[in-house]
């Protein structure tokens, strides 16, 4: 795809004056260049300094995607300056280049990469060997270790992943990906010394990654942060049975290590109110998150048994001994309307688990004489219960909302319902109609 | 002298503000995230219409769409998070995912 007679580019930089302040502002440059797919951003911002304007400052060492010192924002996106061609962008694109979001801007594009550092470094970002030993250890290439590991050794701490999470900008103590990557591949490193201080320290932080991906987008070397974020966390899921086992494997050994036993027994900087300064510290964090496994772990105990005696009285409770039936008097056969419904509120007493309760409930009684026919149809819908009545000028049984509407036989007619009307049970003594109620 | 400079820092861009092409930092595993949230809000509004307004098709329809986008997306979190499947094909299971969920949807929509 090379040009002949090349193109000319508008490039925006971002530039920022730390003895002017202020927000800092963009300045527009037009650019020639000759053949795009051989001219980096890094180049560009090179040539613009060079002809251009020499007080633009930005920051590179290797020019070879090997030191990770300049990374910017080009066109929205993380990237090495190196790294990136012209190309890459369409012809017709306008090339805006801003400074990397999440770090303090010390000038122009140029960021001050301390607090990133210091994020790295909480995450022990070295190795401890577990035996000394002169010999180099012998790693097989295809062993499962080192495969899970992949490239995630590769960073090189330029900071573009960082830069692109949004979960880092929320998260004040958010180490963020690149710090955790690190910690990951130390982590799965069976030789290191260092796993329970790595794994307390990257475990208050694996939780905040949203699985956004936006670092894996737009790491330049391809490494895939959210991966190392996802194996830590899956460490940690087996980290309260890993640590459970150990102690109770010490617990018999009898000889607590440092560390392991504070709950118990503080460690000296501890006991002197030195806390912070022993080098244990993570442990507070620890007790922490025992506190809050303990509180939810209380008060789940706490609901569910609360509702679940609430729950047994009333069904469980109630149900176990049988009810008898209370044979409620409806009044006489004779004063209901023949051939129609007639609605009667039936007065008693019920017993509820462990009090009586005065209740008032309409029934309604279909009578047809010529039929020899009584039917009792309870009042509440089938469907969710709300009440039905009987309405004389449409002959149907309506329920009280839902739609539900039932035929003089206590068939469906139309709604939700998904039975016919209940009835209920009933006898005639000496012209009285007694209804069960249970 | 060290320290002024430091006061002299700029803020941190959080957002890219002033970057005309801020937008182009949304990849689709954001887009996910996000629409999950939203989907999440909207099933609480649209539960609360539920209850008050019965038997409204349409806004059974838009719940049982809230529902299928929140699940789905939040099926592909966890399938990722407990390493069930490759983080590689992260782009893949949304789109997987979805559709799965769309069509089953489907049907429980021509059932109901
Ligand atoms: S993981 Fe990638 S983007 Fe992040 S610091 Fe390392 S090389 Fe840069
Ligand atoms: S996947 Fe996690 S670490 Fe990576 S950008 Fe998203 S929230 Fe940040
Ligand atoms: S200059 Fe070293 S990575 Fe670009
Ligand atoms: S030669 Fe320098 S990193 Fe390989």
């Amino acid at each position: 795809m090379a040009q002949e007679q090349g193109n000319t580019r508008k490039v925006a930089i971002y530039r920022y004056d730390p003895t002017v302040g202020g927000d800092g502002h963009y300045d527009h440059y037009d650019l020639h260049i000759e053949d795009e797919t051989n001219t980096t951003i890094l180049d560009v911002l090179l040539r613009i300094q060079r002809e251009q304007d020499s007080t633009l400052a930005f920051r590179y060492a290797c020019r070879v995607n090997m030191c990770g010192s300049c990374a910017v924002v080009i066109n929205g996106r993380e990237g090495l300056a190196c790294k990136t061609n012209v190309s890459d962008f369409a012809e017709s694109k306008d090339l805006t280049i801003r400074p990397l979001n999440h770090f303090p801007v010390v000038k122009d594009l140029v960021v001050d990469m301390g607090p990133f550092f210091e994020k790295y470094e909480e995450c022990l970002p070295f190795f401890e060997p577990r035996d000394m030993s002169e010999e180099p250890a012998i790693i097989r290439p295809d062993s499962i270790e080192r495969r899970a590991i992949g490239f995630s050794t590769e960073c090189i701490a330029c900071g573009c992943c960082v830069s692109s999470c949004t979960m880092v900008n929320y998260h004040d103590g958010y180490a963020g990906p690149a710090p955790l990557n690190r910690a990951f591949t130390l982590l799965l490193d069976s030789r290191d010394a260092l796993y329970e201080e790595r794994l307390d320290r990257v475990l208050q932080s694996c939780y905040n990654c949203r699985t956004e991906f936006n670092c894996t987008e737009v790491c330049p070397k391809e490494i895939s942060c959210t991966r190392s974020i996802k194996f830590i966390q899956r460490l940690a899921i087996k980290e309260p049975f890993r640590a459970k086992a150990k102690s109770k494997a010490e617990a018999a050994a009898s000889a607590p290590a440092h560390g392991e036993n504070v709950a118990a027994e503080p460690c000296a900087a501890h006991a002197s109110g030195e806390a912070g300064q022993c080098g244990c510290d993570e442990n507070l964090d620890t007790g922490r998150r025992n506190f809050l496994a303990k509180v939810t772990v209380g008060l789940g105990a706490v609901s569910a048994l609360t509702v679940g005696g609430v729950l047994a009285s009333t069904f469980v409770g109630q149900s176990l001994d049988k009810k008898e039936p209370v044979w409620v008097p409806a009044g006489k056969l004779g004063d209901l309307k023949e051939g129609d419904v007639t609605t009667v509120n039936l007065r008693y007493v019920e017993n509820v688990g462990f009090y009586n309760q005065e209740r008032v409930k309409p029934v309604m009684i279909y009578r047809n004489q010529e039929e020899d026919k009584v039917v009792v149809y309870d009042s509440r819908c089938t469907h969710l219960g709300c009440s039905v009545h009987w309405d004389a000028r449409q002959k149907l049984f309506l329920c009280a909302c839902h739609g539900g509407a039932f035929e003089l036989d206590g068939s469906v007619k139309a709604g939700p319902p998904p039975r016919p009307l209940a009835t209920l049970e009933h006898r005639v003594e000496n012209g009285n109609i007694l209804i069960a109620m249970v | 002298m060290e320290q002024q400079n430091v006061n002299n820092y700029r803020k941190p861009l959080q957002w890219g503000e002033l970057d005309p092409n801020r937008h182009r930092n949304m990849f689709v595993g954001m887009w996910a995230w996000m629409w999950q949230r939203i989907t999440a809000v909207a099933i609480i509004f649209l539960l609360g219409l539920h209850v008050t307004l019965t038997y409204k098709p349409w806004l059974q329809f838009l719940l049982l769409l809230a529902v299928t986008f929140h699940a789905t997306l939040g099926l592909r979190v966890i399938l990722l998070d407990f390493n069930l499947v490759n983080v590689k094909y992260q782009r893949a299971l949304i789109w997987g995912l979805t559709a799965l969920g769309l069509v089953i949807a489907g049907l429980i929509w021509r059932a109901m």
